[in-house]
This record gives structure tokens, C-alpha cells and sequence, in this order.
């Protein structure tokens, strides 16, 4: 079976999570035999295809008319797309008029996508707004790469890809899968904006299928987004890396680690909260470390500075995979306070690098971890008492880190690639 | 008589590496001895080795009668032997014509008259006993850090006996509406204070090129003409003394060669020679011209030279400064009591006032400067190497 894989994230271009389930479930499918097409946000017009494990770790690119340029890694591409000259008056997304050739699996039935929705889309992407029309290159580069690749399906990850899936599915008439990794719900807490509101609610209606990372997620498009309860699948993350854990001892202290975009969504200012908190209620002394870069840097910078405890609560900035690794390595316990978290990468990270983990009960991870505290994210006198409770009882911490690093072994991309493969299947007779 | 007294502070820190947290416990090299290197070679060839060519050349064709002082940091003075000893064999060249007053201040340019009043001393001992070995010269003035000055401090300079004069920097705010030109005497009758007049010297320091100044381009004969006018006040034959006090990178840095900086000093200077009723003079050459007893003055709360606030916030006005400041202070004082050498070398490299200017979140023009004058992409990025640098000591402290 040939994907057609929409994504805007891939190793090493990594913002948050979506690039790092991306690169394990797409080499997980690989590894089954799945033939992938990937096309990402590059500023060239090139896909790239990943037939093998390795090249999912490695894509070299295509140019779209199949003739195999140089094999330029994809870490060398650029990767956001300038601003359009004419981003005022930009003409809307063609669809070509070119008639269809019948995949060759012969797809079940597929909604028709209406034309008033695709003519929607291109109204609301036409806006004179960086993110919109950056969406709006990647659409019309995918219409006109994806003309010559052959496939028997588009998958499409987040809202960013959503308006390329629809208008694809409109040309090719082939079935669409959206897989939804973070709703807006999420990112903004509450209200979002209203335009990625109305991609997401148009790219999950839109689609044969819907993935959705986990019950949290399913429950929430379900009611905000009004997605028919048959057409949803479940499919959590897992995770995969190739470094060996070890643990670093890095400062004489126990280390507590937040790790993740310094944003309102993933409860930055809760840990800090909390940090506070074990500060003025416990005897010995702990490090703090956040992990992450964001927009509230500055005031959780300033915050925790003001506390006038010098280098006990520590700041790390941007962080590469490795050194993502290496800030793991260091750590006793993580804690993901997230406010809302369709899955959490993170936490199964944490586990894997021998952290005793505390995530909110707000999180899609939760709903298949067992060795861990759930705790509700706001609840900041429990996870309190949870660390303080750790730190004096090592037997008990050692005892949670050994059972969390066992347990997340039964996270296997592999299984996760099978039931996407069953997904498809469903799509063909 | 007018005098001027013209005074430059030259100085540069030893900027800190990008430490990462990762390197805790791994790497020593806390400080960027490829960027320093760098601009203490790019300032060297646009300013110290022309400036001080001109500065000899106008004492040598005015016999002598042309005269400034200098305060050059400790941290200068090593990375000046270190990076370009043609550097430093040029300000020894014009220090030895013996017009130029050396000032004493703290070693490495810190703050630590507000932190930490004995480490404050001790860095001002250092600084004199550096000049005396290094140009054989025993200061009896003294300019803190940035000018900055407060009543306190004064008394803490009792106890060294051969400082006379301070400068300060002639805040609206402390003279209220009375005149820099009069020497003032501190709240204590210890010291002699000499006020920067800081319009005057702003006009050269900052504006000069500012094309957009009412005043561009200021020529030698409209500066001089401003100068004349501020003696007309005086009836009572008192004489005045205008203090011109800047960085010295203004010559060639601040203020680029192409803006003729160089050409309008060296006319100015000629210009001045000229008058009979001006002349240049060395800060502690005051006591013994004034003709008149000072008036007292108070300043009860630190004001320094820099931002428009003239106040402390360049360095203290957010969390991170303060934060960093005093846990770098903090463990300055534990690394005395464990007599750890390296250590306390080190930082007090750290309390050098860079570090905490760069680290300033202000609002948009005084951050437009304190941004220009900083090698990080933001305050936050130099306060996580910061506070990654003190946390390895912090370490290495408890070794």
C-alpha cells in the first residue's frame, strides 16, 4: 500500500511531539512494508520517500517529477517557507482540471468533498496572515508535487496539513485519513483561533478516518468538533530511541525536570508553582530544572528569579534531541503538568531514561501508564507531597524508576504501525 | 578661569562563554576568549590606537598644556597584554608624556559598593596597587563603577586615606537646578566631588553623529561657543571646572572615524588652546585651584552615568540581575573563606557590571543601547550561562 504522508514536522525539524510520533510510526510502517511518500513544509518542492527503516531515519529527497536529485539529506533543506511576494493578493488554491487515473486499490466509498468547503479554505487562507499563507504554499506545493506520485491514500497530521489532505482527496478521489495529534482546545486551553477551529473541524469531518492519539483526544473532537463516533480510532504513541539510558549525576542535589514548550498548554508556571512550593516546605535542597523554550520564558525567568534562590530553580533554553537525552539522564523524577495533553511523548521518554513520573490526569498518557502518579494538573499540594514523599523514601523512588523504564518497553511502535495498517485496510475492499 | 577636565573610562570585560547546563561539572572555560579577543582587536583599531596617537600628539604640539586622565580597568589591562601588547606599550607611551591622571575604581569594574562593602575595598586596592605597579602612579582620585555614587559611599572611602577627589555623574535629580561647573564637597567633608556635565559630554558621547539631533553636525567653533557661554553666568570670579567625562571608545567606536569624531576633537582642542580665559586640567589639580569653598552635597540614593534614569536599573531593575548579582556575591564569600584562588579570581571576573547590563529587560530606547553593547541574542540567554557558570562553582565549592 502506498501513503501519501502530509506532515509539517520531521526529525530534525522538531517543534514539539508531532515530529517525533511522525518519525516512529512512519518507520514502524516502513518496517511493514508500507511505502511512504512524505511531503513536508521544505521551501524546494521535493518529497521524499521512506521504503525503508532507514530512510526513515535518514530521508534523502525527490524532486516531484520523480528524477532522484542529488541525495540531499533532509537536515540541509530549508525549512519554512519565505513570505509570498504577493501575499496581498494571492490567487486561491487551483484545483487542476486533469482527469482522474483509478488507484489501483479500489478504495470503499468516499464522501464527496464539496466544493464550497474547498472554495472556504481558500478563503480563509488568503488572509494576509504568515502561518495561513505559509499553509497555503504547502497546499498548493503538495497539489502540484503529489500530481506525480502514486498512492492509494493520503494521511494528513494537524489542522497545518488538513486544507492539502482535503483538496487532494477533491482531485485524486482517493480515501483521506486525518490524524489529529493537538486540537486547539488544547494549545490555547479554551478558545483558539477561530480559523484553525474551523481546518480542524473541516479536515476531521472531511475524512474517511479519524486517528486520534488517545480517549482524551477522541472524547474532545468528539464533543467540540462533532465527529461521528464511528469514524474515530484510538492509536497512542509510543516511543523509540536508540540511545542507551544511563543516569548522569550532575549535581549533588536530586534534580526535578520540566520538560516541554515553555506554554500556557503544557503547565510551565504549575511547576514552578510547585517548585515554590517544596522550596519553603522541605529541609534539604533540590534542583529544579526548565526545560524548554517559549513564549513565557521571560516571565517564569523573572518569577522564579525573584525568589532570590540562586541556582536552585535553572533555566536550559532550546534543547536538541541529545540534549533532550542528556537533561533525562540527569533527572530523578519528571513531572508533566500539562493542562491539556493529547498524549505526552514526554512522559514515556521520562519513563525510558529511568525518571519516577508525575503527569496530570489531563493527558492522553495517563490513560495507558501505570507506573507513574496521575494527579490532576492544578492540584499542586498532591504532586507536592508526591515528590517530598519520593525524595525521603529512596528505596521507593529507586523501586518507581526501575518499574517505569520496565513498563515502557510495551510501547512499541510496531504495534501501533499494525493497527494504522488495519485502519487503511478497513478504507478497501 | 574655566577649566576643562576631561576624563574617559576605558574598560572591557571578559565576557562569559555560552555555558551550557549540559557542561556543569565538564567544562572551565567560562569565559569567551575567542569573542573577547575579537573586540578587544576590533576597538583597538578603531579607537585605542588612533585615539591615543591623537591624545599624544595634542599634548606634545600644546607642551603639555592639554591634559586628561583615564580610568583603565583592571580586566583592560590584562587583556590588553594578553591580546595586543602594542596596546598597551601605546597607553604607556602617552601615560609617560605626563599629561594623563590615572583614577582609581574597582578592579573589574563591579558593583560591589552596593553588594559587599569589604569585597569593594579589596577590588579597589587591587586596581591601585595594578596602576602603581604597571605605570608607577599612586591615584588620589576615584570614580566608581558608571559614576555611580551615594553618600555611603563616600564614608566607605574613608578608609582609604589617599583618595581625595570622587566623581560623580551631575544628576538633575542631586543638583536640583544648581550648576555641575562648581566643585562640590561630600555630605561628610571627606571628599571633593567633580559633576560630569552631562549635557556636554552627551553632546560628543551620544549625539555627535545622531543625524537626527537639531544640532548635527556639531562643528569644533559651536561647541566651543557653548562652553563660552556657560562662563558668563559667574560674576563673582569663581572658577568653574566642566567635566567632560565619557567612554573612550567614543573616539572611533561609539562614534565611528567616518563621523569625524577624531578631526572635530583635535579642533576643538587646538581651538581651546587658543583661549585665554580656558584651560585643561587633571581632576586632582582642582584642589588646588579653587578659590572658593564648596558647597556641600547630598545624595542619599545611588545615582550613576547610565540610561535616562541615571540610577542603578542598567544593572538592578529586574530579578535576573538581582538574582545573579547576589548569588555571585554570596559565593565570592565563600570561596574567601575557603581561600580558593582560582575560584575567587573568577568571579570576580563575574561582578564585572557587563554581565548584568546585558541581562537588562528595559524599555525600548535605553534597550536599543544596553542591546548594541551586548554579544547575546537576549537577556534571558546570558542569564542562563550565568547562572549555569555560578552553579559549577557552586560545585566546585563544595569540593
Amino acid at each position: 500500500m502506498k501513503v501519501l504522508m502530509l506532515t509539517w514536522e520531521y526529525p530534525p525539524f522538531i517543534v514539539g511531539g508531532l515530529g517525533i510520533a511522525c518519525h516512529g510510526l512512519f518507520k514502524a510502517l516502513a518496517e511493514k512494508g508500507i511505502k511512504i511518500y512524505m511531503i513536508l513544509p521544505t521551501k524546494e518542492k521535493v518529497f521524499f520517500e521512506i521504503f525503508s527503516p532507514l530512510s526513515a531515519d535518514y530521508p534523502v529527497a525527490k524532486m516531484w517529477n520523480k528524477k532522484q536529485i542529488e541525495p540531499v539529506p533532509l537536515k540541509f533543506y530549508e525549512f519554512h517557507y519565505l513570505e509570498p511576494e504577493s501575499a496581498y493578493f494571492s490567487p486561491p488554491i487551483k484545483l487542476l482540471e486533469k482527469k482522474i487515473e483509478i488507484p489501483k486499490l479500489s478504495p470503499k466509498e468516499i464522501s464527496e468533498v464539496p466544493i464550497e468547503i474547498l472554495e472556504r479554505i481558500n478563503f480563509i487562507l488568503s488572509q494576509n496572515d504568515h502561518l495561513f499563507l505559509n499553509v497555503k504554499t504547502y497546499t498548493e506545493n503538495v497539489m502540484e508535487i503529489s500530481e506525480k506520485i502514486d498512492f492509494d491514500l493520503i494521511h494528513s497530521h494537524d489542522w497545518l496539513t488538513y486544507p492539502a489532505g482535503l483538496f487532494l482527496k477533491k482531485y485524486f478521489k482517493v480515501p483521506l485519513i486525518t490524524h489529529i495529534h493537538a486540537t486547539e482546545f488544547d494549545r490555547a486551553l479554551g478558545y483558539g483561533h477561530p480559523v484553525i477551529h474551523e481546518i480542524e473541524y473541516l479536515g476531521l469531518n472531511g475524512a474517511e478516518r479519524v486517528i486520534a492519539v488517545s480517549n482524551y483526544t477522541a472524547n474532545i473532537i468528539k464533543e467540540h468538533y462533532k465527529v461521528p463516533e464511528e469514524k474515530i480510532r484510538v492509536v497512542y504513541n509510543a516511543f523509540f530511541t536508540e540511545t542507551i539510558p544511563k543516569k548522569i549525576k550532575k549535581f549533588k542535589e536530586p534534580v526535578i525536570l520540566f520538560l516541554g514548550r515553555l506554554t500556557i498548554q503544557k503547565g510551565p508556571r504549575i511547576f514552578l508553582e510547585l517548585a515554590k512550593k517544596i522550596i519553603e516546605g522541605y529541609h534539604k535542597k533540590i534542583r529544579f530544572l526548565i526545560a524548554g523554550a517559549g513564549e513565557m520564558e521571560r516571565e517564569l525567568m523573572l518569577e522564579a528569579a525573584s525568589l532570590g534562590i540562586g541556582t536552585q530553580i535553572m533555566f536550559t533554553g532550546f534543547l536538541t534531541r541529545t540534549e533532550v537525552e542528556s537533561a533525562l539522564s540527569m533527572s530523578d523524577i519528571v513531572v508533566m503538568p500539562s493542562a491539556s495533553e493529547p498524549f505526552g511523548i514526554v512522559a514515556l521518554e521520562a519513563m525510558y531514561f529511568g525518571c519516577a513520573l508525575i503527569v496530570s490526569k489531563q493527558s492522553g498518557v495517563s490513560e495507558i501508564i501505570e507506573n507513574a502518579y496521575k494527579v490532576d494538573f492544578w492540584d499542586i499540594e498532591k504532586m507536592a507531597k508526591i515528590v517530598i514523599e519520593l525524595l525521603e523514601n529512596s528505596e521507593k523512588l529507586k523501586n518507581l524508576q526501575i518499574k517505569a523504564q520496565e513498563e515502557v518497553k510495551n510501547f512499541k511502535w510496531s504495534d501501533r504501525a499494525e493497527k494504522i495498517i488495519s485502519i487503511y485496510q478497513e478504507l478497501f475492499n | 578661569m574655566l577649566y576643562i577636565i576631561f576624563y574617559f573610562q576605558i574598560h572591557q570585560p571578559l565576557r562569559i562563554n555560552k555555558y551550557k547546563i549540559f557542561d556543569i561539572n565538564k567544562k572551565t572555560d567560562y569565559f569567551d576568549e575567542t569573542l573577547n579577543q575579537h573586540i578587544f582587536n576590533k576597538v583597538a583599531e578603531k579607537c585605542y590606537i588612533p585615539a591615543n596617537k591623537l591624545f599624544k600628539n595634542l599634548v606634545e604640539i600644546s607642551e603639555g598644556r592639554f591634559r586628561i586622565s583615564f580610568s583603565i580597568t583592571g580586566t583592560f589591562i590584562e587583556q590588553a597584554k594578553k591580546y595586543r601588547p602594542d596596546v598597551h606599550e601605546s597607553f604607556l607611551e602617552l601615560i609617560k608624556t605626563g599629561a594623563i591622571e590615572l583614577i582609581n575604581e574597582t578592579y573589574y569594574h563591579s558593583l560591589a559598593s552596593i553588594f559587599d562593602w569589604e569585597e569593594f575595598l579589596e577590588q579597589v586596592e587591587l586596581h591601585k596597587n595594578l596602576i602603581e605597579k604597571e605605570f608607577g602612579m599612586i591615584p588620589t582620585v576615584f570614580r566608581n563603577t558608571e559614576l555611580i555614587y551615594f553618600d555611603k559611599l563616600s564614608d566607605i572611602l574613608l578608609n582609604l586615606p589617599y583618595i581625595k577627589t570622587i566623581l560623580i555623574e551631575g544628576a538633575d535629580k542631586i543638583l536640583k537646578g544648581s550648576s555641575p561647573l562648581y566643585p562640590r564637597v561630600s555630605y561628610n567633608y571627606g571628599h571633593i566631588l567633580l559633576l560630569k556635565h552631562y549635557r556636554l559630554s552627551d553632546d560628543i558621547a551620544f549625539r555627535f553623529s545622531d543625524k537626527s539631533w537639531k544640532e548635527y553636525p556639531l562643528t569644533a567653533e559651536k561647541y566651543i561657543s557653548w562652553i563660552k557661554k556657560l562662563s558668563l553666568t559667574e560674576k563673582e570670579g569663581k572658577n568653574l571646572y566642566l567635566n567632560l567625562f565619557m567612554d573612550y571608545e567614543t573616539f572611533g567606536e561609539h562614534q565611528w572615524k567616518e563621523s569625524g569624531i577624531f578631526e572635530f576633537i583635535k579642533k576643538m582642542v587646538e581651538l581651546l588652546l587658543k583661549e585665554k580665559n580656558i584651560s585643561f586640567l587633571l581632576p586632582s589639580e582642582v584642589n588646588y585651584t579653587l578659590n572658593y569653598t564648596p558647597k556641600t552635597l547630598f545624595v542619599p540614593e545611588p545615582t550613576s552615568w547610565a540610561d535616562i534614569e541615571r540610577d542603578l536599573s542598567a544593572w538592578l531593575s529586574n530579578s535576573l540581575q538581582w538574582n545573579a548579582m547576589k548569588t555571585c556575591y554570596e559565593l565570592l564569600k565563600r570561596a574567601k573563606e575557603k581561600n580558593k584562588k582560582e575560584l575567587i579570581n573568577i568571579l570576580r571576573n563575574l561582578t564585572t557590571s557587563d554581565h548584568f547590563y546585558y541581562m537588562c529587560i528595559k524599555y525600548f530606547q535605553d534597550g536599543d543601547v544596553h542591546k548594541y553593547f551586548s554579544p547575546y541574542s537576549s537577556p534571558e540567554e546570558v542569564y542562563r550561562y550565568y547562572m549555569n557558570i555560578l552553579s559549577d562553582i557552586e560545585e566546585r565549592l563544595e569540593e
